[in-house]
């Protein structure tokens, strides 16, 4: 009875297992800012979904996930949609050649390796950092030092800071309460757009840390202008996917949007009563629970040794 | 001219149509599908197939459910640098079928001889005996190579074999037989055979044949065609119902929130 069959990934899924995925995806979403794709994918990968098929409809339930969340941060004023616009046109560029990559990379066969190597990679940088950061402000909030800043962090930015000063096109980002050159969002967004198709994830988990520590924005306005972005992202690959690749499962797509949907809205709410460090750790644990996950599946011995060509 | 053509036709007509049951009547072993056709609904989780007919008395039986003959394309996996595994050489399956469900009263080697199960393609050595691979390899590796592709077949659920669950019935001078498999959603749509056959001193002794046809209807057929044919139109409605459902919730939750 709870059965429904997936007409683009050809199997068979319980209702529950897609509604339960998207409603835990959707909390984060909401709650970090973030599409939850690096948990989502290999989610529905271990459910039985085609790899390819898993990735392109987690972008399709991204999109979904984030217009909800885009809509309730966008009441709570947390959106800069300039720093967005920018992000946004370098991430576009991005997708457009993130899609011909992967492409490429499954004429090559070597597609679900790449996948998971840029995950581990990019999940254990990511993760690594957040977490002594903001394990490291936290410390300091509990001696009473709240608005300290971690002394050798500092020093690091500090050199980054006097490049990216440099750069021509510097502009004003009220909202976010920064001046930064154009430039650096253009090219951060770019970068984002390439790993959000390859990945087949809204670059959420890279677009946070990217926001908080290089262009210095607040969380508050982090989470829902890289919403907002996702958004977008998503809705290009969503369609390229579709378009290009024939990927995309609607009906998938759906039951895990009836979860994520709802879920975006409730991560919002919680969100609004956690500390900007409290979130930062909270994500960070995650991204390196699922990066211990993919680290141990690479290397532990298949249980057999072919699997199907990628492709059409 | 034109009228003498039909005439014939019209009197061949009951011939062609005798000829086309032949397997089913003029044979003593019979075999019969509960259904011809499984539909794949919106709400499909796989389905039964049961085979039933008569055969001569005192005849063992072996009852394979399988696709056509096709090829396909697999990786074989390899380490990488003693610790990372990926997917290596590309190697392709030739000359095998993407479903093989294979029930007997005893096992293949306990009732046919190995000529017999070759000559038939009945039985896991059978199909690797029979089927072929792309680039070539050595007889040991072509042997292992299949192994794994059974146990990756068997894994999807569309390679099975068992043993028993036959129920057997003497009526007379004949058996009659009754058996039901479990049909896997994971075989996709596609047309299908049931061979049955009686088996005696290790060899066939005769075969009977039905069919299978496994499609999608409904939305399910509607949706995979918009999918493979104007993925385009496609990919712009599955936006736009996702982009309706995430505000469409914003603003029941907000109207929600409001009512606090």
């Amino acid at each position: 009875m709870l059965y429904i069959y997936l007409p683009v990934a050809h199997t068979s899924i319980n209702i529950l297992l897609p509604i339960g995925l998207g409603l835990l995806v959707g909390v984060m979403s909401g709650l970090f800012g973030v599409g939850g794709g690096f948990l989502m994918t290999p989610l529905l990968m271990m459910a039985g979904i085609p790899p390819t098929v898993a990735a392109a409809t987690d972008s399709n339930q991204i999109v979904g996930a984030s217009s909800s969340g885009s809509y309730a941060h966008w009441r709570l004023g947390n959106i800069d949609f300039r720093m967005g616009a920018y992000l946004l046109a370098g991430s576009f560029v991005g997708g457009l050649l993130g899609v011909q990559l992967i492409k490429f990379l499954r004429e090559m066969g070597n597609a679900d390796f790449v996948i998971k190597i840029t995950y581990i990679l990019m999940l254990g940088i990511v993760g690594t950092y957040m977490f002594i950061e903001s394990l490291a402000a936290i410390r300091k909030g509990k001696k009473g030092e709240a608005e300290a800043e971690v002394k050798p962090e500092e020093k690091k930015e500090s050199r980054m800071t006097r490049i990216v000063q440099s750069l021509p096109l510097q502009t004003d980002f009220d909202k976010s309460g920064v001046r930064q050159s154009a430039i650096v969002p253009i090219i951060l967004g770019a970068f984002i757009g390439v790993l959000a198709a390859v990945m087949g994830v809204g670059g959420g988990f890279l677009m946070v840390p990217v926001m908080v520590y290089l262009l210095k924005m607040p969380m508050r306005v982090v989470v829902g202008t890289s919403l907002f972005l996702i958004l977008f992202t998503c809705i290009e690959v969503t369609f390229l996917q579709a378009y290009t690749n024939h990927t995309v499962d609607f009906i998938l797509a759906v039951l895990l949007l009836a979860g994520s949907t709802i879920g975006a809205q409730t991560g919002t709410m919680v969100g609004k009563k956690l500390k900007g460090d409290q979130l930062k750790i909270l994500l960070a644990i995650i991204v390196l629970a699922v990066t211990v996950k993919i680290i141990i599946d690479v290397t532990s011995t298949p249980e057999i040794l072919l699997s199907a060509a990628g492709g059409e | 001219m034109m009228r003498k053509l039909i005439k014939i036709s019209l009197a061949l007509l009951p011939l062609l149509l005798l000829l086309a049951l032949a397997p089913v009547v003029s044979a003593k072993t019979t075999a019969k599908a509960n259904h011809e056709e499984i539909d794949i609904g919106i709400s499909y989780n796989g389905s039964t197939v049961s085979v039933s007919g008569v055969t001569e008395k005192d005849v063992d039986l072996l009852i394979k459910v399988y696709s056509r003959d096709s090829s396909e394309q697999m990786k074989v996996k390899t380490q990488v640098g003693g610790f990372l595994w990926m997917n290596g050489q590309s190697v392709e399956f030739k000359d095998v079928p993407n479903v093989y469900l294979l029930r007997g009263t005893a096992t293949v080697d306990e009732l046919l001889d190995r000529s017999e199960q070759e000559a038939y393609d009945i039985g896991y050595a059978a199909l690797a005996a029979n089927g072929s691979l792309e680039p070539e390899v050595d007889p040991d590796q072509k042997t292992q190579l299949f192994e794994e592709f059974f146990r990756y077949k068997e894994e999807g659920s569309l390679y099975a074999r068992s043993t028993g669950g036959i129920d057997l019935e003497t009526d007379g001078q004949q058996q009659k037989y009754d058996t039901v498999f479990d049909w896997p959603y994971q075989a996709p749509p596609d047309d299908y055979m049931i061979t049955v056959y009686a088996v005696r001193d290790g060899r066939v002794i005769e075969t009977a044949d039905a069919k299978l046809v496994v499609e999608e209807v409904g939305v399910e057929r509607a949706l995979t065609d918009l999918a493979m044919e104007r993925g385009g139109l496609y990919g712009i409605a599955a936006i736009l119902v996702a982009v309706s459902a995430g505000f469409g919730v914003g603003v029941i939750f907000k109207t929600g929130g409001g009512a606090h």
